[in-house]
């Protein structure tokens, strides 16, 4: 592993989960749970050897339902917890996150999606979309970063802890194989050297520091129907509130723009590469990627594409991007044109073919 | 827009293809340049062909995979029709037509998944007693080619901008040395695509190499004869 620390500014080049692991340093958090699974285990590895030397803790379990709860477990106690995993260990801990969604435990998870379903592949998908923005038995109250670049992981894994320990809800930054085991340049840094306040972990129960607390009562468990409609519904205002302040996305080209390119995580790099190629044409292409699919940036697609006739959706899935997009923009006539690739890369060369059919 | 170069290097487990990729993509990186780096891995725990993708641009660059290679270099017979697809137009081919077949690759061979894993020499039989054990600790290692083989069939070969044959492994075997074949390959690398100077390789290598250059300083100069070598080799070519 690169031999770099986080005083100052410095420009690496490492792997995605190389990444995730100094993001993770960088973010102060005190201990990772994990089960390995590729192509997510170098965090792990990489963690595991910075833990001793930034005074962290790890600890595997025996499988992904217990790295999730154990990870609740560390929340509680007031520690900042993370876990990462991908594919069917996703789907395991989608148990430990309706659980954050109920009890509003800011966990953690760092995804890197495979192909799937089930096993399938251990290399790259964007399959897991819906299974980690809605993957609860609920409403999906939590917020999922989706990341394009070396840089972004460091960034978005940072702004998760901060999200997670602002709002209460759980936080995914949704990365996948590629993302995992490329190596690419970008620069870490510790936050609040540049200024980047980190939101302070505390004690949800058992605070010991301040015997005259309040009574804490965390519930999963409700007995009548009206009890947790009560509280399902102050969750849904508060996701709804918190979701304006956090929206992230990136439009280019959009004004005035005939097709636009929508895509999300790795993909829009090509889809980028292919805007920029087919702006230097002087062909009227838009380029709209949202960087939280959850919340998704609705309002943000519905304006950029007001003038345009037709969406190009891109995604190494069969239209799970096509689903959030179709219910975002409810109501508008505009052709939705899908370029479904479940479980496969898309490169800027395909999207290029694709719009020239448009 | 800034030109992308696009290098997909592919063969057997344990040739070193993967490192010959990290090398240059962490030299244009200290070259300030911007380049990412890509390994293909499967759920194989033995065996298979091994592609990596390196692209070097000065300016950004997207997909981390690419349809056409502007350099192709398969270093063994299956990685030859393994990588047809990548081929195109305006493709460099570079291949090794060497008679020195690849090294078999036996069932200890650790999983291309942890291509950050030592994988030991696939010669299980011969564990390469003759040779420093331990030339790059923690690095992947290539193995010895002893066993002649009928080389690339000549028909495998796709129709691109320009083909160009070398021995690499029978010059490791007979001149220099067989554990520095990729080093040879990552010189021709470097000829081909000229995006980088041969300094920042030898920097990146000494980088990379310099604790064990330092105890034996031949190892040193077989490395950067091996990068020399590779070099000239495609620059007579070419």
């Amino acid at each position: 592993m690169a031999d770099v620390s986080l005083k100052g500014e410095q420009r690496v080049f490492m792997t995605g989960n190389e990444v995730c692991a100094w993001a993770a340093v960088a973010a102060k958090a005190d201990i990772m749970y994990g089960y390995p699974i590729t192509p997510q285990n170098e965090i792990m590895h990489y963690w595991t050897r910075l833990a001793p030397k930034y005074g962290k803790r790890f600890l595997q379990t025996e499988d992904e339902i217990s790295a999730g709860f154990t990870t609740l477990g560390g929340v509680i106690s007031g520690r900042k917890a993370f876990t990462a995993t991908a594919g069917p260990g996703n789907v395991l801990m989608q148990e430990s996150a309706g659980m954050a969604e109920m009890m509003r435990l800011p966990i953690v998870y760092i995804i890197q999606q495979r192909g799937g379903p089930s096993t399938a592949t251990v290399i790259y998908a964007q399959q897991e979309t819906t299974l980690t923005t809605f993957g609860g038995n609920g409403e999906g109250h939590r917020i999922v970063y989706s990341t394009a670049t070396h840089q972004e992981l460091f960034d978005y894994t940072i702004k998760a802890f901060n999200a997670a320990w602002t709002y209460r809800f759980p936080t995914f930054v949704l990365g996948d194989g590629y993302q995992a085991k490329m190596r690419e340049p970008l620069t870490i840094y510790d936050p609040e050297e540049k200024g980047i306040k980190l939101v302070k972990p505390e004690p949800l129960l058992g605070n010991t520091e301040k015997p005259d607390r309040q009574i804490q009562h965390l519930r999963n468990t409700y007995n009548t129907e009206d009890e947790l409609y009560e509280v399902v519904m102050k969750n849904q205002r508060d996701w709804d509130k918190m979701a304006e302040e956090i929206v992230e996305w990136d439009a280019k080209g959009c004004e005035d723009a005939e097709a636009i390119i929508v895509t999300h995580g790795i993909v829009s790099r090509a889809a980028l590469t292919a805007y920029d190629q087919l702006r230097a044409q002087g062909k009227k292409v838009g380029y709209f990627r949202p960087i939280t699919v959850r919340p998704f940036p609705g309002k943000q697609l519905k304006d950029a594409i007001k003038g345009a006739k037709k969406l190009l959706v891109a995604e190494s899935a069969y239209g799970q991007l096509v689903k959030l997009v179709q219910h975002e923009i409810f109501g508008s006539t505009i052709e939705i044109v899908p370029m479904l690739r479940p479980g496969v890369g898309i490169t800027t060369e395909e999207i290029l073919e694709e719009y020239n059919k448009l | 827009m800034a030109k992308v170069f696009k290098v997909a290097i592919a063969g057997e487990g344990g040739q070193g293809v993967q490192s010959i990729a990290e090398i240059l993509a962490e030299a244009a990186n200290e070259e300030g340049k911007n380049a990412l780096y890509i390994p293909n891995f499967g759920v194989e725990q033995r065996g298979g062909v091994s592609i990596a993708f390196v692209q070097v641009s000065d300016g950004d660059i997207g997909a981390p995979k690419f349809q056409k290679a502007d350099i192709l270099i398969p270093v063994s017979p299956r990685a030859v029709s393994r990588t047809k697809m990548y081929a195109g137009k305006d493709t460099v081919y570079i291949y090794d037509n060497s008679l020195i077949q690849e090294g078999e690759v036996k069932d200890n061979i650790v999983g291309l998944q942890y291509f950050d894993v030592t994988p030991p020499c696939p010669t299980a039989e011969h564990p390469n007693a003759d040779l420093p054990q331990d030339l790059i600790a923690g690095e992947p290692k290539t193995c010895s080619f002893t066993k002649p083989g009928p080389g690339i069939d000549s028909a495998e070969i796709p129709e691109v901008k320009k083909i160009v044959a070398i021995p690499a492994n029978d010059i490791a075997k007979n001149e220099l040395h067989p554990r520095v074949f990729n080093i040879i390959i990552l010189g021709a690398v470097i000829a081909a695509t000229e995006v980088l100077p041969m300094d920042s390789i030898k920097k990146a290598l000494e980088t990379k190499l310099g604790d064990k250059f330092k105890k034996n300083p031949e190892l040193r100069d077989m490395n950067f004869k091996a990068l020399e070598r590779g070099y000239q080799l495609i620059k007579n070519a070419m």
